[in-house]
């Protein structure tokens, strides 16, 4: 997988060169700022971006904005955006489009190599991915009484769907059979009162448009 | 204000006014030398400077006044106004001036404004528009009746006491028609020569024991009136004004403080994500691909745990260094002269740092500005100057005031300018109530002067 890494800390961006090196992708470009992040995937073209939030020029939320201008000049580009910490209104920017291929993970769940690995396919695929920080924050916001109708297990899926895992990841997870986890989910779409949907990207949209209220 | 700096004790009021002195301590007198002192100054106030001053003044105040506002048509009544507010301002002095030894009080002369430079209407207009003219103006024409009733009470005290007492000298030189009658048949006396001289001497004793006070009493009336129009207004204005640039400098120390709080809050915030917590994060990543490696290639894991390991030293170091930023350990523990002493030999640059060898602790806010002003001041020097050698001196005034000064021979064009690190330490300076200024012209030398105020 062709990917660009963009980071300014030279500290990061080689620790994350050198593990997707070992894991057989191939990091066409390293960038440390937002303009030249959106140059460098324009010509580029990867298959998909390992982007940091805060960047220069501004050490804001510099990643950010070049993550959406990015996906306003090509639809779609597959972007795991990283972060120190993790806030839902960034979220919301990055969900806005509801074109899918999007992740937005802490910088600490990269060292979970594997998830990370797989998380990054995912977004290249076209998935969504969200750090269950955010889908915690999600839950916190959306209030306790609504949920309160799921049963225990029923909420652990809920909050692995939102997080973007697919019926079989969330059954491995939980370490239960696929087909426990597509009667959960049956199940929370008609407590919840959501439109059942089998494709992946679209289920979560509909499971974050829920919690967002 | 050059020539009034080497006399001992200020002969200026707090705004720098020149200002008539109050009599000088009198020389040890008794009681009655006192009293004696102060019956003369007062009957000279009320008596040759007191009638002929508030006469003059107020035929001359009114005399102008009425003559400027009839000839107001033409435009000619505009500088005899004028002229009659000038004449106004001569009087006021002369009149401050013996006021000061009847009140025993400083009688400040207020801010006139000063004509501005050039000819003709505007130098006129210029006492017209001062209000303290004005003032004096209406002092001169209201000075006239207390000065009336001062004179007057001082003359017949004065002349019933005198003539009183030394009428046995001169009461056999009347001629009184004989019989009782007038003020000696209501005083039940008899009108013989004996019996008049005790009445007389009688009455003249009771004027001249209430001399003093009584004299006393209209000089006070009609100075305390006359020092409220020609000192009093002023002097609140002053006052005014005086509160209000103390609070508008608080409000810039306490705008200071907060910004640079925010401000040093912000760099720890960013100093944290960009040193410490990035390493930590690459630590994490690290291990996770040393886990990875584990299965398939143990000896590249334990490279990677190698290198993990010196990550952990780098993040101990930045967080000493993070720490040292916040509160340097050695400043609290040993004071200035360890903690200046360690900046200096941690500098790139040689320093020549001198310090009063009296140097103890100080309050903990004036060690930490003056820490951090020489820390970002050698900074400063080794990041930018070019400068082969600084100096650092730190001095303490009597006042308690410590004043420390920064210098190189480097290219200069340092800057105080908002975004520079100098702008944040001038904040901090500021914050703890101390000036600071920068001077650094392009080509050097730089020279920074941080003064700061007794904690």
């Amino acid at each position: 997988m062709r990917v660009i890494v963009a980071d300014d800390s030279v500290l990061l961006r080689e620790g994350l060169v050198r593990l997707l090196a070992e894991n057989g992708h191939d990091v066409v470009a390293q960038v440390g700022d937002g303009p030249s992040f959106v140059t460098a995937v324009r010509q580029l073209r990867p298959d998909a971006s390992i982007v940091d939030v805060r960047m220069p020029p501004s050490h804001t939320d510099e990643g950010l904005r070049a993550a959406v201008a990015v996906r306003r000049e090509i639809p779609g580009a597959p972007i795991l955006m990283l972060s120190q910490y993790v806030d839902v209104s960034y979220a919301d920017d990055l969900l806005a489009d509801r074109t899918g291929a999007i992740g937005y993970l802490l910088k600490d769940r990269v060292a979970e190599v594997s998830e990370f690995l797989d998380g990054l396919a995912r977004v290249a695929d076209g998935g969504t991915v969200l750090d269950p920080e955010v889908v915690a924050q999600l839950v916190v916001r959306r209030g306790r009484a609504p949920l309160d109708a799921l049963t225990v297990r029923e909420r652990e899926v809920l909050e692995l769907m939102a997080e973007g895992g697919s019926n079989a990841a969330i059954a491995k997870a939980l370490v239960v059979t696929d087909g426990a986890v597509e009667k959960h989910v049956k199940n929370i779409f008609m407590k919840l009162d959501l439109p059942p949907d089998d494709e992946q990207h679209r289920r979560v949209l509909a499971v974050l448009a829920y919690l967002r209220g | 204000m050059a020539t009034w700096t080497n006399q001992p004790a200020p002969t200026a009021s707090p705004s720098g006014v020149p200002q008539v002195a109050p009599d000088p301590p009198p020389p040890a007198r008794t009681w009655i030398g006192r009293i004696l002192h102060q019956l003369l100054v007062d009957t000279t106030y009320t008596l040759l400077i007191g009638l002929p001053l508030a006469i003059i003044s107020f035929s001359l105040m009114i005399v102008g006044v009425v003559l400027s506002a009839g000839l107001m048509v033409t435009t000619l009544g505009i500088p005899v106004l004028a002229g009659t507010l000038l004449m106004a301002r001569g009087l006021a002095d002369l009149h401050r001036v013996s006021l000061g030894h009847v009140l025993h009080r400083p009688t400040p002369r207020p801010h006139y404004q000063k004509s501005e430079p050039g000819r003709g209407w505007r130098r006129v207009f210029t006492p017209i528009r001062d209000s303290q003219s004005w003032l004096d103006l209406i002092a001169g024409i209201v000075d006239l009746p207390f000065a009336l009733v001062a004179f007057v009470v001082t003359v017949v005290w004065w002349t019933i006491g005198l003539a009183g007492v030394s009428s046995i000298f001169w009461d056999w030189s009347i001629p009184y028609a004989p019989g009782n009658y007038g003020p000696f048949r209501a005083l039940g006396v008899a009108n013989t020569h004996a019996d008049r001289v005790v009445l007389y001497t009688i009455a003249g004793l009771i004027m001249l024991v209430t001399l003093p006070g009584a004299v006393r009493l209209v000089a006070l009336l009609r100075a305390h009136v006359a020092r409220a129009l020609l000192c009093g207004v002023s002097e609140m204005k002053e006052q005014i004004v005086g509160l209000q640039v103390r609070n508008a400098g608080l409000t810039d120390q306490r705008q200071a403080a907060a910004a640079a709080e925010t401000n040093a809050l912000r760099r720890i915030e960013r100093d944290i994500h960009d040193g410490p917590q990035q390493r930590l994060v690459r630590v994490a990543m690290d291990l996770g691909r040393a886990r990875q490696q584990m299965e398939s290639d143990p000896e590249a894991a334990r490279a990677t745990i190698e290198e993990v390991l010196g990550q952990t030293r780098e993040t101990l170091d930045e967080l000493r260094a993070l720490s040292r930023g916040i509160a340097p350990p050695i400043l609290t523990d040993r004071g200035l002269p360890a903690a200046l002493a360690a900046l200096a030999a941690r500098s790139p640059v040689p320093v020549d740092l001198r310090l009063p060898p009296d140097l103890g602790r100080l309050h903990p806010t004036m060690e930490t500005t003056v820490y951090f002003v020489v820390a970002e001041a050698l900074t400063n020097i080794a990041k930018h100057s070019q400068a082969e050698i600084a100096a650092v001196r730190v001095d303490i005034f009597d006042s308690g005031t410590v004043q420390v000064w920064t210098a190189d021979n480097g290219i200069g064009g340092a800057s105080v300018a908002k975004g520079h690190g100098l702008a944040g330490l001038a904040d901090r300076v500021r914050a703890a109530g101390g000036e600071f200024d920068v001077s650094s012209p392009v080509g050097g030398p730089t020279e920074l002067r941080a003064v700061l105020p007794c904690g």
